[in-house]
């Protein structure tokens, strides 16, 4: 049983992925506790198996070892379905190719996730939520009618439209040029900020690591470092 | 845990092109299935229908009974007055005349109670019954043939008659079969007024029965009958068999249309597991974002099922709706061969069957590749590339499923389960060979040693890297490639038949009852005119074979329950002769011809495809009846006939002093010299009409423009039909390809980028669909032969005469055809240039 306050808690964690001849060790037991509320970013060169770590953490993927509590759910006694149905309105994910559903325009997109949650009113909250990350005159268009910073936004409004307990963002500026990074970032935490979420986001950059209230960084499989930037900066 | 129904239609719904993008190859194939069996369902319930239903009136009663060359005798008028009104009459060759104009006709003589059944509609619109006094109803071409007009009048015999009216409909048309002229209908007692019914003379009496008791039993009556008159040479078809000759066509062409069904069916199968499975890989990127939003493998069946569900449903209501708007035109195309009505037919149960034929089919062939949707894992959106998938036994187990009801639902409802149970097997069987092939061929280029060309080497690889669509095209090309060669050998089969059938060398003139009297005169007749004419005659008279076998222990017709295969020769009255030397074109292959002069025990000669059907072999004996006289011969020999040549010939054949002394005359074949005068031959036709009332002249030419129009409709129908296999197969052509390209445009836009010319890459693709349809023609040849013998000898019972060079051809067009349907894809993706390629990627 995990203490109530805490939003992940991972022991010996591990993941091996590929054939019984020839296995690949991508996680190797990692332990990791994160708050609830928590803003927490992941560090590490290409390889390290930080979006493995996020694939398992959010349930798209399930741990080879160990165990998992995420959101108060034995996420290691899952089903995949057990796990898609758990992730219902409980995590919202940002990728870095946005993955918008193409056949559906963005109100669609931004609906779809509360009304497999079984939210009430999804359609006119899909439409408030794009007004809030400022796309609410681009309601009716298909993510190919959308620039990718605006798909983006999309796809935060979509991640965080059925208030969920944790928002899990893998490199979501990668395809996009400074400037719009920048604002796609000052949204994705604003957006945290109104709904309390838990945040963990897998980056690169050093800068965007350091508004984060802890920042962890991975190296073969393993957390190779725990920091928390702005007790760092005040000691 | 599940997503309730209404939340999944509403993304299944979002998520649905409306123009159906991406589900347009199932919408195709369902469509082409259920619109082929909803057309071959309605039409074949409409002539089914008709002909149950209006036996009475194609008969002209509920029983009729036939005869050469007498009337009834009392006691057999007797008997048949038993079941209730008999209406008589008589049917024969003659020929019609005026002073300036002569015309072979089919004579109809009728008595006042024609039609029991149905009415005659005259071209002025008046109904009537029987002609009477010496008035004709006559045939339109009857008319124009000699020259006249209503209230005209000609000669047919030694009778004057006037034309009366044109005839329009006439009710049992269809039952009286193939006419050697126009008809023109007069009363019963004319033929005789007109000396036609002289003994020996080749007509039938008909007679009809119309039951006092309606609802009586039809079992039993003709084998009655038969033990009843044993040697009288009934020939009897009751109302539910009311054209033995528009039966069997139903039969032959319903089985066909069942094979063109089923085959339309196994070929959109493929098409739609083709067609769900490209949607569903081009869906696997919203697949697996559904299943990051929190949509489990349960809802992904559920929202993708009623996509599909929807797209079958669309295909299989405009298949139905199709299938009743084509009716018209293929029973236009069959029009006199069939009774059926060119109008709009709508039969229920074979649209509900259609229906069910097409939801099944597509739920059996997408139920494969949705179940395995269900397994693309949320991770593919994080992991790049493509993620093999696990092989799903349930998905087997559920398409067995959809497969044994299509079996099943094809077995129950098919008149010829023996004949469906074979194709089923048969494509079953072809689909395990095609996967085999695949696979081999996917191995092998494996195996094969990797190419130094960059080129070479990426086209051998996109044969057998992971994920490559060889199993699906070989499968795919193999049926599509195999139905192109189906229609070109059915098709040139049946002109080659046509082409045998009816032959190009055939006498000028059949004439049929010359008195033995006036021989010379007829041959002087003939030569006056034409003095370098060849002339045949021979004795002809009609009797029916009444029992055959060793002498001790011979078999009686009468007692047999069904005719041995190949013994149409028992099948009621034959043409009968006798000779005293071989028959030109025949050849003793067994036993010895009798001399000339021959006077031992009578003999007989008998056509050794007939003998071998029945078991008989020289020393047999053979007992005839003619004319209510029995008569027995021993088989003296055994003949191959060649029946393609188109003069007389005879199953059986006596020695002289076996049947001379029975009433007979002679019938002749006349044969005129190249470019005869036009003029000199209806000089010669009014002069035997003068001089020979009661023979009749059958101009050959006309039957043969008729036989080879009935054969050119049934060729046409046949090719109507067997379009929309083609179709079919062409449209999982293309499906396959254009599946198998979206696959390939990720390496096409990469090579691009890596320095290879349009060209390159354009040679690339020939080389990777070449090979692949190389190999697949050959198969389709088999495949696609086979299935079209089965056609062509089995069901029609022609020749196997295909066109290999047409069909040859026509697979070579199928080869172009797929090269250039895959190249033509690519061109549009080679005039981009990479970067903006890239980008769309």
């Amino acid at each position: 049983m995990t203490s109530p306050s805490l939003a992940i808690s991972a022991r010996n964690l591990t993941l091996t992925l590929g054939s019984t001849a020839s296995p690949v060790v991508i996680l190797r037991g990692i332990d990791l506790d994160i708050a609830r509320g928590e803003v927490v970013a992941l560090l590490g060169p290409s390889g390290s198996g930080k979006s493995s770590l996020m694939a398992v953490l959010s349930g798209l993927e399930r741990a080879s070892g160990g165990s998992l509590q995420v959101a108060g759910a034995d996420f290691a006694a899952l089903t995949e379905d057990g796990l898609a149905a758990a992730r219902r309105g409980r995590i919202g994910i940002v990728l870095q190719a946005f993955h918008l559903l193409p056949t559906m325009t963005a109100a669609e997109n931004v609906a779809t996730p509360m009304e497999l949650a079984g939210m009430p009113d999804a359609s006119p909250r899909a439409i408030t939520e794009l007004e809030a990350v400022g796309l609410g005159h681009r309601t009716g268009h298909y993510p190919t009618q959308l620039s990718g910073g605006e798909q983006q936004r999309v796809a935060i409004a979509r991640a965080t439209a059925p208030r969920p307990d944790l928002i899990f963002a893998d490199e979501p500026t990668g395809n996009l040029d400074a400037a719009t990074g920048e604002e796609i970032i000052n949204l994705l935490f604003a957006r945290r900020a109104e709904t309390g979420a838990t945040l963990l986001i897998i980056t690169h950059d050093a800068s965007l690591a350091a508004r984060c209230e802890r920042v962890l960084t991975m190296a073969d499989g393993v957390i190779v470092s725990d920091q928390r930037p702005a007790l760092a900066a005040s000691a | 845990m599940s997503l309730p129904l209404a939340t999944a239609w509403r993304i299944a719904r979002r998520d649905l092109n409306a123009r159906f993008r991406g589900l347009r190859l199932l919408l195709v194939c369902i469509f082409l299935g259920t619109a082929a069996l909803a057309a071959i369902g309605t039409l074949t319930a409409a002539i089914e229908g008709e002909l149950a239903s209006s036996g009475q009136e194609l008969l002209g009663g509920d029983l009729q009974v036939e005869v050469w060359q007498r009337d009834l005798l009392p006691a057999e008028r007797k008997a048949l007055g038993e079941y209730g009104t008999i209406s008589s009459g008589f049917r024969m060759q003659a020929m019609a005349s005026t002073p300036n104009a002569a015309a072979p006709i089919g004579l109809k003589a009728v008595d006042a109670k024609w039609p029991m059944f149905g009415t005659l509609v005259l071209d002025d619109g008046r109904k009537v019954g029987a002609p009477t006094g010496t008035d004709a109803w006559i045939a339109n071409t009857a008319l124009e043939r000699l020259g006249i007009t209503v209230g005209e009048t000609f000669k047919v015999g030694t009778v004057t008659l006037r034309a009366a009216g044109i005839i329009k409909d006439e009710p049992d048309r269809l039952s009286e079969g193939f006419q050697l002229g126009p008809t023109i209908i007069v009363a019963a007692d004319i033929p005789e007024q007109a000396g036609l019914l002289q003994p020996g003379a080749l007509y039938q009496s008909k007679h009809r029965i119309a039951f006092s008791n309606p609802s009586r039993s039809l079992d039993g009556i003709g084998e009655s009958l038969t033990k009843r008159f044993p040697t009288a040479g009934f020939n009897i078809r009751t109302r539910d068999r009311a054209s033995p000759g528009a039966d069997r066509f139903v039969r032959q062409m319903s089985d066909f249309l069942t094979l063109v069904g089923l085959a339309a069916l196994v070929i959109a199968g493929i098409g739609i597991a083709g067609g769900v499975s490209s949607y569903l890989d081009q869906r696997r990127s919203s697949i697996a974002t559904l299943k990051v939003l929190g949509a489990t493998s349960g809802d992904i069946v559920r929202i993708y099922a009623m996509q599909i569900g929807v797209a079958a449903l669309a295909g299989s209501l405009a298949g139905l709706a199709a299938g009743v708007l084509v009716t018209p035109l293929l029973a236009s195309a069959l029009q006199g061969l069939l009774p059926v009505d060119s109008g709009f037919i709508i039969s229920f149960p074979a649209l509900a069957l259609a229906a069910s034929y097409g939801l099944l089919v597509a739920f059996a062939f997408a139920a494969a590749p949705l179940l395995r949707a269900r397994t693309f894992p949320a991770m593919a959106l994080m992991r790049s590339g493509i993620v093999p998938l696990a092989r799903d036994w349930r998905a087997l187990g559920v398409t067995a499923l959809g497969i044994a009801g299509i079996c099943a639902l094809a077995l129950l409802t098919t008149a010829q389960p023996m004949l469906s149970g074979g194709f089923l097997l048969g494509a079953g069987g072809a689909l395990l060979l095609l996967a085999g092939l695949g696979w081999t061929i996917q191995t092998l280029a494996r195996r094969l040693p990797r190419p130094a060309n960059p080129l070479l080497r990426s086209a051998l690889s996109n044969i057998h890297r992971p994920g490559a669509p060889t199993g699906a095209l070989v499968t795919a090309l193999g049926f599509g490639l195999a139905a192109f060669v189906l229609l070109a050998a059915v098709q040139s089969a049946i002109d080659g038949n046509i082409q045998r059938r009816v032959p190009q060398e055939a006498p000028d003139y059949f004439v049929l009852d010359v008195p033995q009297a006036k021989e010379q005169r007829f041959i002087e007749l003939i030569q006056a005119e034409f003095p370098k004419a060849a002339i045949r005659t021979v004795p002809t008279m009609r009797g029916a074979v009444l029992a055959y076998g060793p002498k001790d222990r011979m078999t009686r017709v009468a007692d047999l329950k069904e005719l041995p295969e190949g013994a149409w020769a028992l099948r009621g009255e034959r043409g009968l002769t006798y000779a005293d030397t071989l028959p030109p074109g025949n050849r003793v292959v067994a036993g010895a011809w009798w001399g000339p002069f021959y006077t031992g025990e009578p003999k007989v000669s008998v056509d050794a495809d007939f003998a071998r059907a029945v078991g008989l072999k020289p020393g047999d004996y053979i007992t005839i009846g003619i004319l209510g006289v029995e008569r027995t011969a021993r088989v003296a020999n055994l003949r191959e006939i060649d029946w393609e040549s188109m003069g007389f010939n005879f199953a059986l054949v006596f020695s002289r002093n076996a049947i001379s002394d029975a009433p007979h005359n002679l019938s002749a074949t006349i044969d005129l010299p190249d470019g005869a005068d036009t003029a000199a031959k209806g000089r010669l036709l009014r002069a035997l009409v003068k001089e020979m009332p009661s023979s009749s002249v059958i101009e050959v030419g006309g039957i043969l423009v008729d036989a080879r129009n009935l054969l050119q409709q049934v060729s046409l129908a046949t090719l109507a039909a067997a379009a929309v296999t083609v179709l079919a197969g062409l449209a999982v052509l293309m499906g396959a390809i254009a599946a198998a390209r979206a696959a390939r445009t990720y390496d096409t836009v990469m090579l691009q980028v890596l320095g290879a010319s349009r060209r390159q890459i354009l040679l690339l693709q020939l080389a990777e669909y070449g090979l692949i349809a190389g190999v697949l023609a050959l198969v389709a040849l088999g495949l696609g032969s086979g299935l079209a013998w089965v056609v062509i000898t089995q069901l029609f019972e022609f020749d196997w005469l295909p066109d290999w060079g047409e069909v040859l051809g026509v697979l070579g067009l199928g080869i172009a055809l797929v090269l250039g349907f895959a190249l033509a894809g690519s061109l549009p993706l080679l005039r981009a240039k990479p970067a903006r390629a890239l980008r769309e990627l």
